[in-house]
């Protein structure tokens, strides 16, 4: 094989390395900068945040919804299961509850037209004890976040999806457990 | 010259790094310019957005343009750049946006700048929604996308938006149009004219 073949191999090589390397790290590197911004620098894990108005001044996360109230909670997987909890708003306004992995991947979405009551769940790894009967939606990930989606498209609807929303949870759990596999 | 020598560190070292940056460059330009997804009547969306099943390119798109988006289970996004003639958006124009019954519980259309965020105008009208527009006895719709305030009707506001996009959110999609994003008959966006000229 002569010089220029190798170089030419030698730069195919290292161009995909770096292309695709870019390209898997971006959705865990952005999600690191998201959860470690809600989380305030990972002072506030496995408790949700409730985020003011989305105004043109929002700017933690690329396209917000001027017409949602969000809430977030940087969950933690390392010491066990995370349960999460949310009330709907009154006159069934629409909720969603959705988790996200470190890859960017929603793992799962829940809303209120389905669970009028309210929608609860467990985020668990695989393997990891689980309450017996609960929702149990795997993570790939120790840590994610869950975001709290409420319909509010003017100050009214946004006063009443923050209070109804103040009833949230989501909190890492204990024994009583049993086995996801 | 030979071409058959051996190749000095400084050569290989050089040729990898010129690689590298080539590399970068070429993963920057497939994942930048938006959430990707096919072409429906000048609206882009993709059925795999948000799902464990998007490739790694669509997955770092999303994360860059619509980081913790939804899968279409529970909504589907589309987002256009320009209006029905092909022209890129630009908060100098006026648009009208008008369409019919969309097949979700309720649907959004919001503006935004280059950067991926709200505009930063104080107009306080940064979308309009199902709420806001008024149907005809056929279900047509119609608002306006324009830096100042329209005389009636549900209006977004573009000012201070520069060349801008536009996403359309439709929550709770039903069954046929998750199943089948061609099956939505999308609104259309004519630019109405710019800078007072039509």
């Amino acid at each position: 094989m002569n010089r220029p073949v190798k170089l030419a191999l030698l730069f195919a090589a290292a161009a995909a390395v770096g292309h695709v390397a870019l390209v898997m790290v971006t959705p865990y590197a952005l999600m690191r900068i998201v959860t470690q911004r809600a989380s305030q620098d990972g002072a506030l894990i496995n408790r949700f945040q409730f985020g003011p108005r989305t105004t043109k001044d929002s700017r933690g996360v690329v396209r917000p919804s001027p017409d949602l109230a969000y809430s977030t909670c940087v969950y933690d997987l390392s010491n066990g299961p995370v349960r999460v909890s949310a009330a709907p708003t009154p006159e069934q306004g629409y909720v969603s509850v959705s988790a996200f992995a470190a890859n960017t991947d929603n793992i799962a979405v829940f809303d209120t037209t389905q669970r009028p009551g309210g929608v609860q769940f467990v985020l668990a790894r695989e393997g990891q004890q689980t309450p017996p009967g609960a929702e149990v939606v795997i993570s790939p990930s120790n840590r994610g976040i869950v975001l709290d989606r409420r319909l509010a498209a003017n100050d009214a609807m946004f006063a009443a999806a923050d209070q109804a929303r103040r009833a949230d949870t989501c909190e890492a759990i204990s024994a009583p457990t049993t086995s996801t596999e | 010259m030979a071409n058959r020598g051996p190749l000095s560190r400084l050569t290989i070292a050089s040729t990898i790094a010129l690689g590298l940056i080539a590399g970068l460059f070429s993963g920057w330009w497939a994942i930048t310019g938006g959430m990707g997804g096919k072409n429906y009547s000048g609206w882009y969306g993709s059925r795999v957005t948000g799902s464990k099943d998007a490739d790694p390119w669509l997955r770092a798109r999303v994360a860059i343009s619509g980081l913790l988006a939804l899968n279409r289970n529970q909504a589907i996004y589309f987002t256009r750049k320009t209006d029905d003639a092909g022209e890129p958006f630009s908060e100098n124009c006026r648009y009208s946006v008008t369409g019919g019954p969309l097949p979700g519980k309720w649907w959004s259309v919001t503006v935004y700048a280059a950067d991926n965020y709200l505009p930063l105008n104080q107009d306080n009208a940064l979308s309009f929604d199902a709420t806001e527009v008024v149907s005809d006895a056929r279900g047509q719709w119609s608002a306006t996308l324009s830096p100042t305030r329209p005389e009636s009707g549900a209006w977004a506001s573009t000012s201070k938006a520069g060349t801008f996009d536009i996403t359309l959110r439709i929550y709770q999609p039903e069954q046929r149009a998750q199943d089948d994003f061609a099956s939505i008959t999308m609104p259309k966006v004519t630019r109405i004219d710019c800078g007072g000229k039509a």
